[in-house]
């Protein structure tokens, strides 16, 4: 018995008639066709197959489609705007914080969510915040060196924006 | 075959329950039912819980307790000011679960449902004297968290019956606090052993009515009393610390299992006791050095 469920998945909505049991990663990946969500351990360990939903960073690996019925979701495929790299994707690729990408994706959503909680994180923040993502490449200092350099840049756009 | 209901209200959950319905299981985050996913396997009618709204918020309630509602998540609890305020122990070991993920999606109601001798919430919750409210069709009643829990993955919740919040009952002075974990990294690690303790703290270096709460060392998370007699309405000093650590190690019921030994455990009960005792020293010595300073500048 399939389950009738509407998602809003990178500002456009869709319905898709998914299994009760079914999780949210295997709805983006095999109903959406949106294979940027990466599968890794499926018990919420890796991170690799963060979204942002209704604001929330969360696996969607431990999330069933059928109780995110209506949710609004951002995956790795919203985050570039009209086809440009967004600043944070932009700074992955000029430190070099991707090595094989698999865990990209995730690091991009945990980078986002931590910058829309905080203006200027510190590097324990940014470290605490991508502590439920693993880069088995181990290249860590890369990502928080680009998360960093995203959020000053950001913070610097902003206050000269408010004229200051 | 499986049947999902994501239900709005207390009412129709509890009317759910009373018909006794065979191989129901309510779910709110998800986060300890879904990594098994034998556990959905037998499961005819699983509850999501996560949308009813009478599980949600933090407030004080009418008989001026913190009320934190059962779907209310483990992030929630970290960032809320009347937490922070107020029951500071709680936030200090919710931060402690799992990663920004699984707070995000993992709930208070959801970690005493399960029960798990290493909970990390738990330890704080005993020491804070919560309190579980039970909804069944009979009205709510309410069990000391302790009472609660009865063993691994068994609590004192009827078949009938919703964990519908966690009651806290406010407390007024100056308090210290604080929840120390060993495991095997600091992100996403359940718990070799942990300890939770919070205390009044005076001026004269003295802590009164000490709580202290162990986890991971026994079948249940467990307080600890002759720690706690340690400390009480004595002034903090190193020899008053190890005595007290000495008294979580001797009451350490430990095991040896996949995340650790009986003998390390028992041990680090009391590395941990004296971690987050001696920082609580170091913090009363600047209070009182502060102060001494302020009082020579007035005269």
């Amino acid at each position: 018995m399939r389950v009738d469920i509407e998602l809003g998945i990178n500002g456009s909505r869709s319905r898709f008639a998914v299994e009760p049991d079914e999780r949210l990663v295997s709805t983006l990946r095999d109903r959406a066709g949106l294979t940027g969500t990466k599968q890794g351990c499926k018990i919420g360990e890796c991170g690799a197959c963060s979204v942002i939903m209704d604001g929330k960073l969360v696996p969607s690996c431990l999330v069933l489609s059928a109780s995110a019925d209506g949710a609004d979701l951002l995956t790795v495929e919203g985050v570039a705007q009209d086809g440009n790299l967004s600043d944070l994707q932009q700074a992955f690729v000029a430190e070099g914080a991707i090595q094989c990408g698999y865990c990209t994706p995730g690091m991009l959503l945990a980078g986002e969510y931590l910058l829309s909680r905080y203006q200027r994180p510190d590097t324990a923040q940014i470290k605490e915040a991508i502590a439920g993502n693993l880069c088995r490449c181990t290249g860590y200092t890369k990502i928080v060196a680009a998360i960093r350099k995203t959020a000053k840049k950001r913070s610097l756009v902003k206050s000269s924006a408010q004229g200051r | 075959m499986l049947r999902i209901l994501r239900l709005p209200a207390l009412d129709q959950v509890i009317e759910i329950l009373s018909a006794q319905e065979s191989e129901t299981l309510l779910m709110a985050g998800g986060t300890d039912i879904l990594p098994r996913p034998a556990a959905l396997a037998s499961t005819r009618l699983l509850i999501d819980l996560s949308q009813v709204a009478e599980l949600q918020g933090i407030a004080l309630d009418a008989e001026g307790r913190i009320r934190i509602g059962a779907a209310v998540t483990h992030q929630e609890i970290v960032d809320h000011p009347l937490i922070q305020r107020k029951a500071q122990l709680l936030s200090m070991a919710c931060s402690s679960i799992g990663s920004v993920q699984i707070r995000n999606l993992g709930t208070i109601g959801g970690n005493l449902a399960n029960a798990s001798p290493a909970a990390d919430s738990l330890p704080a919750l005993v020491c804070l004297a919560a309190e579980v409210a039970l909804a069944s069709p009979r009205g709510i009643r309410f069990l000391p968290v302790s009472a609660f829990i009865l063993g691994p993955g068994r609590t004192a919740r009827a078949a009938d019956e919703l964990i519908e919040s966690v009651r806290i009952p406010v407390v007024t002075g100056r308090r210290v606090a604080f929840f120390k974990k060993a495991g095997q990294r600091r992100g996403m690690c359940c718990a070799k052993a942990s300890v939770a303790m919070c205390a009044h703290r005076h001026g004269d270096g003295r802590l009164t009515k000490p709580r202290v709460a162990m986890g991971a060392v026994a079948a249940t998370v467990i307080s600890v009393p002759a720690a706690e007699r340690v400390l009480a309405d004595r002034v903090l000093t190193m020899a008053v610390i190890e005595e007290a650590a000495a008294a979580c190690c001797e009451a350490a019921q430990a095991i040896d299992d996949i995340r650790s030994t009986a003998s390390y455990r028992r041990h680090v009960v009391g590395a941990l006791l004296t971690e987050g005792l001696a920082e609580i020293y170091d913090h009363m010595q600047d209070l009182a050095r502060r102060q001494a300073r302020r009082r020579r500048r007035r005269s």
